[in-house]
């Protein structure tokens, strides 16, 4: 009877439940910088990105120097957000909008954990004042922030 | 959406990994494991047909729980292949979160108790067991709109009818105990490992499923009204 004891005593200890929500649970969309060679850029001018938000525009991203990748929030549920980014150089001022089309997907981890969305990037595109063009690399944003999205090619001497 | 581990190769790990336990137990011990008692006593001794009371309690008194029954057939008073099926629901509206989940389904489970009591003819039993389970659900999942952080627009969030499929295995030891006439009353406590599932569209998991209870609780219990007919 020890032993059987023993043996239910072993069940319970190597059986346990716990709350399994995710560390990061940020969804964010990651943006590179890139040479037409597929290196990654510094940016020496000052960027800052602002966006149309329900009570007016306002920025999301602010002020970042000699970056190559940045984080930008991507929205809820939207069909299409609009970024316009702001190079700052030396007397320079340049704007370039981007628009972002993508579908929204509900995520679910437990009823413990915060509902929030992955999102699939359906198109991309761009004005092009700064910009050469723009390329979706991963069009999963999920929490996972090692993955860079969006391939920003500048214009050749920008 | 994703499968896991594909069903092939879960039952071919839980085939090894079994086979393997059988191999390291030694020829002697195998044997005497596996061959009945030799006695006058028949080999076919009659069903027995149960009731969970821990899943129906669960159920009344909490969010989610289960309605199970078994069916159980009794071989020289040592090994008792065994069906249990069921009704599971989940009803849960999350006070924090505000998540609210909802299921209702049918579940399946087979498989085989051994009595491992020196006296297998005596009134109680202690069972050893290995179960197989399935289920086939349907999940909803709905949130009141919230507001979006960044863009400040109200969001409305919700999955609905999610088809989902889950396999998993149970092991598990119990009790068995006469009372009178053909009455028994038992209790098991099991250990519960998914083998694989699969969830319709974007879906990565679901909370709770009918039968094999909340995705993070790996252990489990019955306790049992039992009939021998």
């Amino acid at each position: 009877m020890k032993k059987w004891l023993m043996v239910v005593a072993a069940v319970v200890v190597v059986s346990c439940s716990s709350i399994d929500c995710p560390v990061n649970s940020l969804v964010l969309t990651q943006y590179q910088f890139t040479s037409s060679g597929g290196q990654a850029l510094s940016l020496l001018d000052t960027l800052t990105v602002a966006t149309t938000r329900k009570d007016g525009s306002d920025t999301v991203f602010n002020k970042g120097v000699n970056i190559s990748t940045f984080y930008l929030p991507i929205s809820y549920s939207h069909p299409e957000d609009k970024l316009v980014f702001h190079f700052d150089g030396e007397g320079q001022h340049v704007t370039d909008t981007l628009w972002i089309k993508k579908d929204d997907i509900p995520h679910f981890e437990s009823v413990d954990c915060n509902a929030s969305f992955f999102h699939r990037l359906t198109d991309i595109r761009c004005s092009h004042n700064c910009l050469d063009s723009v390329v979706i690399i991963n069009p999963s944003v999920t929490n996972d922030d090692t993955v860079i999205h969006v391939y920003l090619y500048p214009k050749t001497g920008d | 959406m994703t499968i896991l581990l594909s069903m092939s190769t879960s039952i071919r790990r839980l085939a090894i990994s079994l086979l393997l336990i059988v191999m390291a137990m030694g020829t002697q011990a195998q044997m005497k494991f596996f061959t009945l008692q030799k006695d006058s006593i028949p080999f076919f001794r009659g069903f027995a047909v149960s009731f969970d009371l821990v899943g129906a309690g669960m159920l009344a008194l909490s969010d989610y729980g289960q309605y199970e029954a078994a069916l159980r057939v009794n071989l020289h008073d040592e090994w008792f292949p065994i069906v249990e099926a069921g009704i599971g629901k989940a009803n849960h509206d999350d006070e924090v979160t505000r998540i609210y989940y909802s299921t209702s389904a049918p579940y399946f489970k087979i498989g085989i108790d051994k009595n491992m009591l020196k006296d297998k003819h005596g009134p109680n039993r202690l069972y050893l067991g290995l179960r197989y389970g399935f289920t086939s659900y349907q999940v909803d999942i709905a949130r009141p709109d919230f507001t979006d952080p960044v863009w400040k627009w109200d969001t409305g969030y919700g999955i609905k009818d999610a088809a989902c499929k889950y396999h998993w295995a149970e092991i598990l030891v119990g009790i068995d105990a006469k009372i009178f006439g053909p009455l028994h009353l038992g209790w098991s406590v099991r250990y519960k490992r998914r083998l694989s599932h699969s969830e319709e569209g974007d879906l990565d998991r679901t909370w709770y499923v009918p039968g094999f209870g909340t995705y993070d609780t790996s252990l489990g219990g019955t306790f049992n009204v039992i009939i021998d007919i």
